[in-house]
């Protein structure tokens, strides 16, 4: 009995740790895949995410320097919005393939914060601090970054424009069947593009996070693949905010527990879990899933 | 005020595409409800031209009068807002939205900040209550029949305020007791005021429905006859430019005692998760035989033909070909053993359309020696063989090295038909092998599978179109839900016959 | 027809060149740099004597196999962004094979070395081609995985598993030397025998030629094979390659794979002809510019050779800019993403308008004495497949 009574307090502690740490570690990933939602629903695939979110956080890390962490936090939203919106003129306007669209955003993204970083902070790869913005003091979870509740407050923010209101009734229409779309007036091209720059604002706003909360530096290569986690997190999530937002959890909760856990394994295979922990999750939803209609399509009236 | 005795009026519209013109200085007019049907054959330009009415298109040069007044169209929604709609015969739904949903798609209830799902519904209701089309706002598009669904598309347009429906080719996805039913809505519509514009190429129909009849012939205007004057030879010969024969060639084939079947299947049952999309069915084909599988599209046709070709497993029964098992053939295998396949959908599973007309010509066959020198391919070898498929089967091409995309539909149906039927097949599975196609080109195909029939080949056909069921076959299986509802010799079927084994198996089933 | 078709379609690379050279300058502007002064030091730092020419041919080596292998991967319909992580695998393979095989005569031992990268490169691709073909997961998500588990992967091997015990306490992380028998031979023999002579500093090894070699290989493979036929149907319209016969999933994980083996080769020229051991700060990247580099080569072999050899001018060039204009060697970074945007939207563009001339002379060719012929042509609205990475 005394065992058992010493042992729960500490077990509690822990347990309350590792939620602490999920909350704060699945975040980027959470408002990425979430964002996510909605470029797919509008039928555009968005590789890009992860070089949206990259140059969100660099720079929220600029602006976080200059201007203090508000400014940061707002300047790499609109950084990731800015870089979507080069994705979405070529893929939805141009209609370049939505795949190579995105690993060229990504490219880009990767040499831009290069420049910047150097031009910015005199080295490619890391800045000065960054400070972040006052904690949130939380009841057993402790001080907790006040980007976190609004995180999750987004979630249901972006369902209910999804499912409550005319523009995610037409946005949802265009990754469904773009032609029925156009065909009752529904501008598809304005409507795609506006999904695909809104989920860059997320991504950038995940980079931001990254950079003014969580680490309170940029390094070069931070995003660590988070923006294409985040993408098998919707998809997980079977393209609906709230699914993407609980599997972004799950991921987190894994990179918690492979952070906390005193294991005698080798670092590196830590670092490789939360890719192992995709692939297996896609591997064993991909065929159950069902995208959008649409999704990855290209929309012309063909009067060309 | 007087009403203008012309509710709509097409003034000298021209529109071109590159290479065509498409519509040629087109003018008729329409007058306040009635019925007025526009025809043609595939390619005359009445697409076009309903797009141009619908604001999809703008018009190169003319202009379009409503009730008098000159408009331009600036859009679909700029011409729904005009009292102009268009029920586009299908596709333009969006399956995982509710009837309501689809319905208000657009111009929604509520506010920019909410969508007023609750009014949207009570509208659709009393809309659908108003002009008796019976439908249940909540119901998913997915799980409606087509008949439903086109029931819907009219709804969108009236939800908008229309004054004049145009409907384009509604006719193409209904049985005749379906068609029957629209009838009945349109002159329901027609009594309480409304115009209706009725696309088709469907002489009897437009005979049924129409008040007056405009015709089109390669994007001009032809005339517009009362339909009370105009009869189908009439028609047709307008239609066409020249008088058309309803009565095909049939040579006979070479007769064959107790003829082994090319194709058998028995009992052949097939699951889509725990659906049967197809049931129990059992068909042959004979040497010089033409049978063909007739009902409303989606009741199993495709898999019937994904199952003989090779594409889909049978989960139940079994399929021979050549007198023996097929099962665990590849589609390759199958092939080789002598069968042809025109498949449904030309663009989709026919033809590779960026791979110029001479790799699609190889395509299927691509692995023959014939091709190649060991194992390297031989580019004149090979393109001294498709010429000659290219002037046999009279494929009109500039060159052997364009893109198949940039054949039109009949050209790249006779590629095809060369393509299948040069490598020498005892049967041909040919799928809706005339669809979207002129009437010198149906008339080509028909007669390649009137030959090959008069060889000994065997075909199976499957159509939509019962005119050319009726034109070609010599059995006829109706696929109705995945069943096989019945069998017809081809003296016992009549039109009537058809359409009531097409409904009588969806209502006992 | 068939030439001037040709010769537009040539003509887009170009275009979209100047405007990325533009925007190029653009860029240098605002790091304080002159366009032109960059251009003209980029100029007579890699073409004014041979051995600068034969250093950027040294640095194609890698792009030319890089781009064949994503090339090929996008004529299948496959994005294989996992090149990256391929051909580090690669260099681990190559490396044990190099390593313990010692002892062979190089005659063998070379190849079989050079084949163990292969492998390493294949096995890498086929994780995902399984994945692809079985679970349906797309492969541009599975390989970007696997390039992040390949890294931290090596990191482990290296550093953990197989470090050249000689080295232990000092900083150097790397693996024990690879046997010479295993080590590719510099080409400045050759030249010599055609009059050049190059510094013994030069790098250039015969595995320049070898890359060559592999993308006349890779041509007559995709162009004049039945299964290169059966790997472009597949990329272009996987349904009707299906309802030909084709096998589709066995091409795709075919394609992968080959994609993979020629991903393996990516690192040897530097492994085997450069380093001669696999450290961890092998170089990394040349993935990821195999793609710029297929993608402005048109997915075409020999516009992947030119490509390599613009990439590798403006890679080598880059060096001399830091050097001598004092520009940010970053500004070639960013050049990649710029010429693969700008290559993308002016083909695009070029491609609607092609198209359309394209049916404007073939239809007007076709109705020309047509008595009832085919006229109908595609006018309702529709949506265009998005896969039609490979043209």
């Amino acid at each position: 009995m005394p065992a058992h009574d010493a042992a729960s307090p500490a077990l509690l502690v822990g347990l309350v740790a590792l939620v602490a740490a999920t909350l704060r570690l699945s975040l980027p990933v959470l408002i990425t895949g979430v964002g996510a939602t909605f470029t797919e629903l509008g039928g555009v695939v968005n590789i890009g995410l992860e070089g949206m979110m990259l140059f969100g956080a660099f720079c929220a890390a600029w602006a976080g320097i200059t201007a203090g962490p508000v400014a940061g936090i707002v300047a790499g939203a609109l950084a990731g919005a800015a870089l979507a919106v080069v994705h979405a003129v070529a893929a939805v306007r141009f209609r370049v393939d939505h795949i190579v669209s995105g690993v060229a955003i990504n490219l880009l993204a990767t040499g831009l914060v290069r420049i910047g970083s150097y031009r910015a902070f005199g080295t490619a790869t890391t800045s000065p601090r960054v400070e972040g913005l006052p904690a949130l003091p939380v009841p057993y979870l402790g001080d907790i970054s006040p980007l976190v509740p609004v995180g999750f407050l987004l979630i249901l923010v972006v369902w209910y424009v999804q499912q409550r209101t005319p523009f995610g009734l037409r946005l949802r229409a265009c990754g469904e069947n773009p032609l029925a779309a156009d065909t009752l007036g529904v501008n598809v091209e304005a409507m795609r593009m506006t999904g695909v720059i809104l989920s860059g604002l997320f991504a950038g706003l995940a980079g931001s996070y990254l950079v003014v909360e969580l680490n309170h530096v940029y390094v070069e290569g931070m995003t660590q693949g988070r923006g294409f986690v985040a993408l098998a997190a919707m998809i997980f999530g079977n393209w609906t905010p709230v699914g993407a937002a609980l599997a972004s959890l799950l991921f987190g909760a894994a990179e918690a527990l492979s952070i906390q856990a005193n294991v005698a394994i080798p670092y590196q295979f830590l670092e490789m879990l939360p890719y192992v922990v995709t692939l297996l999750v896609l591997a064993g939803v991909m065929r159950r899933s069902t995208p959008p209609a649409a999704v990855g399509t290209h929309y012309t009236r063909g009067e060309e | 005020m007087p009403e203008a005795e012309w509710m709509l009026e097409v003034r000298h519209i021209t529109k071109r595409f590159p290479g065509l013109v498409a519509n040629d200085d087109i003018s008729f007019a329409v007058r306040r409800g009635e019925i007025h049907a526009i025809v043609g054959e595939n390619g005359a330009g009445k697409s076009t031209l309903m797009k141009i009415l619908a604001g999809l298109y703008e018009p190169d040069a003319g202009e379009i009068l409503l009730e008098g007044r000159p408009v331009r169209l600036r859009g679909p929604r700029h011409a729904a807002q005009l009292g102009i709609g268009m029920v586009h015969q299908h596709f333009m739904l969006v399956p995982r939205f509710t009837v309501a949903e689809n319905v208000v798609l657009g111009s929604e209830p509520g506010s920019a900040g909410r969508l007023d799902l609750a009014a949207a519904r009570a509208r659709v209701a009393e809309l659908a209550g108003r002009y008796h089309l019976d439908i249940d706002p909540d119901a998913r598009v997915a799980d409606l029949s087509v008949g439903q669904q086109q029931r819907v598309e009219i709804l969108k347009v009236l939800y908008r305020g229309a004054q004049v429906l145009i409907l384009d080719e509604p006719t193409a996805v209904l049985v005749p007791q379906e068609v029957e039913e629209l009838f009945r809505h349109l002159r329901e519509l027609r009594q309480q005021g409304k115009t209706v514009l009725f696309i088709s190429h469907k002489l009897d129909e437009v005979l049924a429905i129409a008040d007056r009849i405009t015709v089109l012939r390669r994007g001009r205007v032809i005339g517009t006859v009362a339909a009370g004057e105009a009869t189908k030879p009439q028609l047709a010969e307008m239609m066409v430019g020249r008088p058309v024969l309803f009565r095909l060639e049939r040579p006979e084939p070479p007769r064959l005692d107790e003829p082994a079947p090319l194709l058998a299947l028995h009992d052949v049952t097939c699951l889509e998760g725990a659906r049967a999309v197809l049931d129990g069915v059992s068909i042959t084909v004979h040497p010089g035989e033409i049978y063909a599988i007739a009902g409303v599209e989606g009741n199993g046709q495709a898999e019937l033909v994904q199952v003989v070709t090779g594409l889909r497993p049978v989960h139940r029964g079994r399929v021979e070909i050549f007198g023996r098992d097929a099962a665990g053939w590849s589609v390759a295998r199958r092939r080789a053993e002598g069968m042809a396949v025109i498949p449904e959908d030309r663009h989709r599973q026919a033809l590779v359309l960026p791979m110029t007309l001479w790799e699609n010509a190889m395509l299927g066959s691509h692995r023959d020696p014939l091709w190649r020198r060991g194992p390297l391919y031989r580019p004149a070898a090979i393109r001294r063989r498709v010429a000659g498929y290219v002037a046999r089967y009279d494929v009109r091409t500039p060159s052997l090295d364009v893109p198949a995309a940039a054949l039109s539909g009949g050209n790249q149906q006779k590629l095809i038909l060369a393509r299948e039927l040069e490598r020498g097949p005892r049967l041909i599975v040919a799928a809706q092998p005339t669809r979207g196609l002129d009437v010198g080109a149906i008339e080509f195909v028909w007669s390649q599978l009137l030959e090959a029939r008069a060889r000994g080949l065997g075909v199976l056909l499957i159509s939509a179109d019962l005119e050319e069921i009726m034109a070609l076959a010599d059995r006829i299986g109706v696929l109705v839900r995945g069943r096989l509802a019945g069998e017809l010799a081809r003296e016992e079927a009549t039109p009537e016959r058809l359409g009531r084994l097409m409904l009588a198996g969806g209502e006992t089933a | 027809m068939r030439w001037t078709r040709g010769l537009l379609y040539a003509a887009v690379p170009v275009v979209a060149l100047v405007l990325a050279g533009l925007i190029g300058a653009v860029v240098v502007r605002t790091t304080g740099g002159h366009p032109l002064e960059v251009l003209q030091v980029m100029l007579t730092y890699n073409l004014s004597s041979p051995d600068s020419i034969a250093g950027v041919l040294s640095r194609m080596t890698p792009l030319i196999l890089s781009g064949l292998a994503v090339a090929l991967s996008f004529r299948a319909g496959l994005f294989n962004i996992g090149v990256e992580g391929q051909y580090l695998i690669a260099a681990f393979t190559a490396s044990l094979a190099g390593i313990y095989l010692a002892g062979l005569p190089a005659a063998l031992h070379l190849p079989l070395t050079v084949l163990a990268g292969m492998a390493g490169g294949a096995l890498w691709a086929w994780l995902p081609a399984e994945l692809k073909v079985r679970r349906g997961v797309h492969e541009v998500i599975s390989t970007i995985m696997l390039n992040f588990i390949a890294t931290s992967l090596l990191l482990w091997l290296i550093g953990d598993v197989f470090r050249d015990p000689t080295q232990a306490g000092t900083t150097r992380v790397r693996m024990p030397e690879i046997a010479a028998s295993a080590r590719i031979p510099r080409i400045h023999g050759l030249a010599e025998l055609l009059g050049i002579h190059l510094r013994p500093s030069v790098a250039l090894d015969w595995f320049f030629l070898v890359a060559l070699a592999l993308a006349a290989v890779v041509y007559l493979v995709l162009w004049r094979t039945p299964f290169g036929f059966e790997l472009r149907a597949v990329g272009l319209n996987p349904e009707a390659a299906r309802a030909a016969g084709i096998p589709v999933p066995a091409v795709q994980r075919k394609a992968l794979l080959l994609s993979g083996a020629l991903a393996g080769l990516v690192g040897m020229s530097d492994l085997l002809g450069y380093f001669g051991y696999l450290d961890i700060d092998f170089p990394r990247g040349y993935g990821f510019t195999g793609i710029a580099v297929a993608l402005l080569g048109a997915n075409h072999p020999a516009g992947v050779v030119l490509a390599s050899f613009l990439f590798a001018f403006l890679q080598r060039g880059g060096l001399g800019v830091q050097a001598l204009a004092d520009v940010p060697r970053e500004v070639i970074t960013v050049m990649e993403g710029v010429i693969i945007l700008t290559m993308l939207i002016t083909s695009a563009v070029a491609g609607r308008w092609l198209r359309r001339w394209e049916r404007a002379h073939i239809l007007a060719g076709q109705s020309a004495g047509t008595a009832g012929g085919g006229r109908t042509r595609p006018d309702a609205p529709g949506r265009e497949e998005g896969h039609h990475a490979g043209a």
